[in-house]
């Protein structure tokens, strides 16, 4: 029996040592050595690249990139958990919703983020239609801000939200409400003070799956924040292309993972108490 | 008759697993740099087959072919990546009994600074930097300093890139768009900082986009790329700024880990062909090292100013210089700081 489950086991073990373990050696062993002229890495141990991290420069743009994904995962939840309630009671037709959910990701997250470029720019569909309507006068910038990078990300990551959420909410026992109507709970406060509570464990998982992969973005800060901001995202990126700083690149691209795996362990922690 | 297609495209299909016979000859080329018809005819008149794919930039062009077995035998760096290519033992020597047709090069590239004696490259097309600008902008654009101009804030873009944006910061304040001495650098920060409060974003070849539909009314580009914002508008003109700017060449190089050199310079030569280099300008719109060439092209391409700054203008552009280390780390930190502003 246990020979059989190691058996069982023993692909997806090779998958996590082949596809996840031996790039993250990779990138560990890289922050350790020091930058080629031309990209690439000399092999040559330096802690240089971690005490570059403290430099202050670097630690106001974690702290935009944390204060930019909190925003975004905020406003997914916000926007996802009344949907998620939405199809969970839409009956039949919940199957239809939940394909509609997951209709964007049928095409490319470059090609929809473009669309949001040709959406938002000042000769854009919605600027051209708020000026014939006579709404404003001047186009509005909509494009190149920091509003739109959060609306990228919260477009591009809302199904993450959506789709944790209704499997919670599907699971939930329709005579819990019954109960709090009965015991004379008006319908916002049963969401409030019944379905939230219960579905906390679902908020988290939703959170995070948001939260994390915003940390790590740079093509909507880059294509709808029009290069004028600097996500760590961008900074990772730029390490590996034009500063041709590899090691350095590897040096943050690890301690953004230690952030996230710290943020993890705590809420991971209190989550077991939610549940 | 859909089984006999399928049994059709599957007998194409084994063909195309059947062995080559022929020669086959490995290049490595940025993306749109050939004419449609340029690899076939050449396929064609040797009678071998080249494997032909493209990359975007000189950083990813390098990182594949560092390790000296990447299995291309032709790539086409720019000119400051000639001399690092060079150091890290990349490249081939160029044989010149082999390329008849070098005489068809311009005198200037027949003895280009990056390499006075063509040892290790052969000169292809080139292009600078200036801006593209809508002709509905009074006055129009004329030197980088006009990317200052407070009346045009948030109708200007510049490069997503330190080196063009510094570069023209650079020489508004009179200095070498090359330089590197930190003080220097250091003012050209402070002069993009207070740009980027005027600009709508850095933003790199998609402004043709902008720039076509006006969104954007000036926006620091390439030459090459600006051509094709004109052909799609009239309203789209390009200057080459009158304080200097920089200038880009792109050769081709055979690397020394080919073992196919002898058909590679033969692939070489084939590009100096006047026919095959017009055919390429004509399709790309950029500016050829090939006089021969430009000779054939119609007036309207072969004196286009902004493809072939007259003389005067020319002598205020800068070929772009390979960055040390430590001025690509100084350049990077100033960078970061500009976009962090």
């Amino acid at each position: 029996m246990k020979r059989l489950r190691r058996l069982f086991l023993a692909p997806a073990w090779a998958v996590t040592g082949v596809l996840f373990l031996t790039p993250l050696a990779i990138i560990w062993v890289y922050s350790l050595l020091s930058r080629g002229a031309y990209g690439g890495v000399i092999w040559q141990a330096t802690a240089e690249n971690y005490q570059r991290l403290f430099d202050p420069l670097y630690g106001m743009i974690l702290l935009r990139t944390f204060v930019m994904a909190s925003a975004a995962t905020f406003f997914c939840l916000l926007l996802g958990f009344p949907l998620a309630l939405f199809i969970s009671r839409a009956g039949r037709r919940k199957h239809l919703y939940l394909q509609l959910v997951i209709l964007p990701f049928w095409t490319s997250f470059l090609v929809r983020t473009y669309a949001w470029i040709f959406l938002l720019r000042d000769t854009g569909l919605i600027n051209t239609a708020l000026l014939s309507l006579g709404v404003i006068r001047e186009p509005l910038p909509l494009l190149y801000n920091d509003g739109a990078v959060l609306l990228g990300l919260v477009y591009g990551y809302l199904p993450f939200v959506v789709l944790p959420l209704y499997a919670t909410l599907e699971r939930l026992d329709p005579a819990l409400l019954e109960a709090a109507a009965d015991l004379g709970a008006r319908p916002v406060t049963a969401i409030t003070h019944v379905i939230v509570p219960l579905c906390a464990p679902g908020f988290l998982a939703a959170g995070l799956l948001v939260f994390i992969p915003c940390l790590g973005a740079f093509l909507t800060p880059d294509l709808l924040g029009g290069g004028k901001t600097v996500l760590a995202g961008n900074l990772i990126q730029n390490q590996f292309t034009t500063a041709r700083d590899w090691p350095f690149g590897s040096a943050v691209s690890l301690l953004l993972m230690a952030i996230v795996m710290i943020i993890l362990l705590v809420l991971l922690r209190r989550g077991e108490r939610l549940v | 008759m859909r089984r006999r297609t399928l049994f059709l495209m599957g007998l194409a299909g084994a063909a195309g697993c059947a062995r080559d016979r022929r020669p086959r000859l490995n290049v490595f080329n940025w993306s749109n740099y050939v004419a449609p018809g340029t690899i076939p005819g050449f396929e064609r008149e040797f009678g071998v087959h080249v494997r032909y794919a493209i990359y975007e930039s000189n950083e990813e062009m390098l990182a594949r072919v560092m390790s000296g077995n990447s299995g291309w035998d032709v790539v086409f760096p720019s000119n400051y990546y000639i001399r690092p290519m060079r150091e890290y033992g990349l490249l081939a020597p160029v044989d010149q009994g082999l390329l008849p047709n070098l005489v068809n090069l311009e005198p200037e590239f027949r003895a280009p600074e990056w390499d006075p004696k063509l040892e290790h490259c052969v000169p292809y097309m080139w292009s600078g930097t200036g801006i593209a600008f809508h002709r509905s902008l009074e006055p129009a654009p004329r030197a980088w300093e006009d990317m200052w101009n407070p009346h045009w804030q948030g109708r200007m873009t510049m490069l997503d890139d330190a080196v063009e944006v510094f570069g023209a910061a650079l020489k508004k304040l009179g200095y070498s768009l090359n330089s590197t001495r930190p003080e220097e650098l250091g003012k050209a920060q402070q002069e993009a900082i207070e740009q980027k409060e005027l600009l709508r974003a850095y933003i790199n070849a998609e402004v043709t986009d902008h720039v076509v539909a006006g969104d954007v009314l000036a926006a620091q580009l390439w030459s090459t790329t600006a051509q094709q914002a004109i052909a799609a508008s009239k309203q789209v003109d390009f200057v080459f700024p009158a304080d200097g700017f920089l200038l880009y060449h792109d050769n081709a190089v055979i690397l020394r880990e080919s073992r196919r050199r002898e058909l590679a310079h033969t692939f070489l030569n084939y590009l100096l062909r006047p026919d095959v280099a017009a055919g390429i300008v004509t399709a790309t719109r950029t500016a050829t090292a090939n006089a021969a060439a430009r000779r054939l092209l119609p007036l309207s391409i072969r004196e286009d100013p902004k493809l072939y700054p007259p003389p005067e203008v020319m002598a205020r552009g800068e070929w772009a210089q390979a960055a040390t280390p430590e001025l690509q780390r100084l350049r990077d930190r100033l960078w970061t700081e500009v976009k962090a502003a």
